[in-house]
């Protein structure tokens, strides 16, 4: 796997080292919060799961009672009274509040039912026979609807926590998997570059100081052999010129000092 | 003395009744229909009863098109007497159709009130409470315009001017409307049985009273009932009441007056019958209160004893002769049976058994 991520296009510089370091650093502390994050989430996507699951139940049991209760309805008045009902009724008693829960950072849409008491559109209904059967119709129809609702805000958290969930691991997936071993890459790219050019430096160092030392030995023996034909001339010349010569080596000294700091840098 | 000469005009209407009656479901039927799995079972139960008339409906149909074509058979043979009838005798019958009449025209105006389109109103109409001028209806597109231009063409224009006028079309509840109506109608239907001379005196003011009595004390029994815990007051309550029956004057007076269940029971305690009904249901207790009402898992619940009253009155007006009202009691069982089926295969299609029992067979 890490073989096939490659690395980043960086120049392989000490800079660039330290760059890719802390982006490591990043990617493994980013990468353990993803996960607890995923952790997190999978959780409650399997307690929506089974609550899902038990409201869909629920509903089952409770949409057969409705129906149940509606043919009472009609048993009792005797006809149809939907299209009353559909007409009579001119606000919503039972209405919904949406809120918005926090989990770790993803917004849960959450339903709330609630009655308002004060609305009886078709509280009439079947005054003359079966008002009660109507009424009690009514109410179960809307624990029907309580339910329906409570289901809803479920699935729709539930839709949401998957999607979530799927970036979240995907993300999760590709910091473990491409962006922490392409750092490593890099990391150990220009790890063996840099040692490549302290190698090809250190050979150089040898070789300029091999050079230096031919250099030195030549001069010596150069000043060597001007010592001896120096001395074969002091015997003839005086002594101001042996102090002119007491100077001269400490020229290509310097010179060689000069050399070596213009080959490193 | 009054047998001389009825069959003369009504003869063959009653036979003709007498024969629909014998084509009632049986509790042998009921309890072959409960033993169906599905609703083409029902379906085939039904056919010897109901025949060419569940023909065309498609294999399982819904439950409510079961009793469309029900309600159907009905209309037709009913449209038959009508046809058949003659004098007083056609009057009465009218009179049974007013009570449709009223339904349709509450569904009309509640259509008109909220600008629906009045044509496929009409489709939704009771077949039984068609008139002629019901169509009319739809032309009129404000309230005002229907009240005046309209409605005192239909038959029911007597009931509306009475009690109502066009404003209170606009601001009466529809129900309160529906029962002023009704009310209106049961007091004009009583006073018709009563004192039309062709029916003083004979089996029909005696059956009919009895049996339009019963109606009118339970609708006000209802209507206390159901106006608990809505914005009816006492006053418009009392409106409601039909100013007839045993519960009138002072039990509709009590009744008026009633905050609670056991005000009613209280109230309904001068009649025997009813106290029965509510010692039965355990509205006396007090502990029952609304829950209990709507029928228990065992009992049967108010509105039931009512009609299992009613059925059992409209069986035995089969035992008087020379009397239309045998017309009013098979209209009244037929409609029980519709209910009864509705209600079997409701139960059958819900997979819901354990209830299939609660409906009320009384042959």
């Amino acid at each position: 796997m890490s073989g096939a991520v490659g690395r980043e296009a960086v120049f392989p510089t000490r800079q660039s080292l330290g760059l890719m370091k802390s982006k490591l650093k990043g990617a493994e502390i980013g990468h353990s919060l993803l996960k607890r994050k995923s952790e997190a989430l999978t959780k409650r996507f399997r307690e929506i799961t089974r609550r899902i699951d038990e409201a869909k139940q629920k509903m089952g049991r409770v949409m057969q009672i409705a129906a149940f209760s509606l043919a009472e309805v009609s048993y009792a008045v005797g006809g149809e009274i939907g299209y009353q009902v559909q007409e009579s009724a001119k606000q919503a008693r039972f209405r919904v509040r949406a809120k918005q829960e926090n989990v770790s950072g993803v917004f849960l849409p959450h339903f709330e039912s609630y009655t308002e008491d004060s609305i009886n559109d078709f509280g009439l209904t079947g005054l003359g026979k079966g008002g009660q059967q109507v009424q009690r119709c009514r109410e179960t129809y809307a624990r029907a609807v309580e339910t329906l609702v409570e289901l809803a805000s479920l699935q729709t958290a539930f839709v949401i926590l998957d999607e979530v969930i799927k970036v979240v691991n995907r993300r999760v997936n590709a910091i473990e998997h491409v962006i922490i071993p392409r750092t490593e890459n890099t990391i150990k790219y220009i790890n063996s570059e840099l040692d490549e050019l302290d190698r090809e430096e250190f050979y150089r160092l040898k070789k300029v100081s091999n050079k230096k030392q031919e250099d030195t030995a030549a001069a010596d023996r150069e000043i060597q052999a001007a010592r001896e034909r120096e001395a074969e001339k002091q015997l003839t010349s005086g002594k101001e010129k042996e102090a002119k010569e007491k100077e001269t080596p400490d020229v290509p000294d310097v010179l060689g000092e000069q050399e070596d700091t213009d080959v490193i840098f | 003395m009054e047998g001389l000469f009825f069959n003369v005009n009504n003869g063959y209407i009653e036979g003709i009744v007498r024969g629909y009656r014998n084509s009632l479901l049986n509790g042998q039927h009921y309890s072959n229909l409960t033993q169906c799995e599905t609703i083409d079972d029902v379906k085939l139960q039904l056919a010897p009863a109901y025949g060419d008339f569940l023909g065309a409906l498609p294999p399982n149909p819904s439950t409510s098109a079961l009793a469309g074509k029900m309600t159907d058979k009905l209309v037709a043979e009913f449209r038959y007497l009508l046809a058949q009838a003659t004098g007083s005798t056609a009057r009465f019958l009218q009179f049974l159709t007013y009570g449709y009449m009223i339904d349709n025209i509450a569904l009309l105006i509640t259509g008109t009130l909220h600008e629906r389109d009045t044509r496929e109103l009409l489709q939704r109409c009771h077949p039984l409470g068609w008139f002629e001028t019901l169509p009319v209806l739809c032309v009129a597109t404000n309230i005002e315009e229907l009240y005046n231009s309209v409605l005192v063409e239909t038959p029911l224009a007597g009931y509306f001017k009475s009690s109502l006028n066009h404003q209170d079309l606009d601001e009466l509840n529809i129900e309160i409307v529906r029962n002023t109506l009704y009310k209106n109608y049961l007091e004009d239907f009583y006073r018709f049985v009563t004192t039309d001379p062709d029916f003083k005196g004979t089996p029909t003011q005696e059956v009919m009273a009895e049996i339009l009595e019963f109606e009118a004390d339970r609708r006000a029994i209802n209507i206390t009932l159901n106006s608990f815990g809505t914005e009816l007051s006492k006053q418009e309550r009392r409106k409601l009441y039909p100013e007839f029956g045993k519960l009138y004057p002072e039990g509709s007076l009590m009744l008026s007056r009633a905050d609670d269940i056991e005000a009613v029971a209280l109230a309904v305690s001068v009649s025997s019958d009813y106290k029965a009904f509510f010692d039965a249901v355990g509205l006396t207790q007090g502990g029952g209160g609304l829950g209990g009402m709507g029928g228990s898992s065992d009992g049967k619940s108010l509105e039931d004893l009512f009609y299992q009253k009613e059925m059992d009155m409209s069986k035995i007006v089969f035992t008087r002769q020379f009397t239309p009202a045998v017309v009013y009691a098979w209209m009244r069982l037929k409609e029980q049976e519709i209910r009864n089926v509705t209600w079997i295969s409701e139960c059958i299609a819900q997979n819901q058994k354990e209830r299939i029992g609660n409906f009320i067979s009384v042959f």
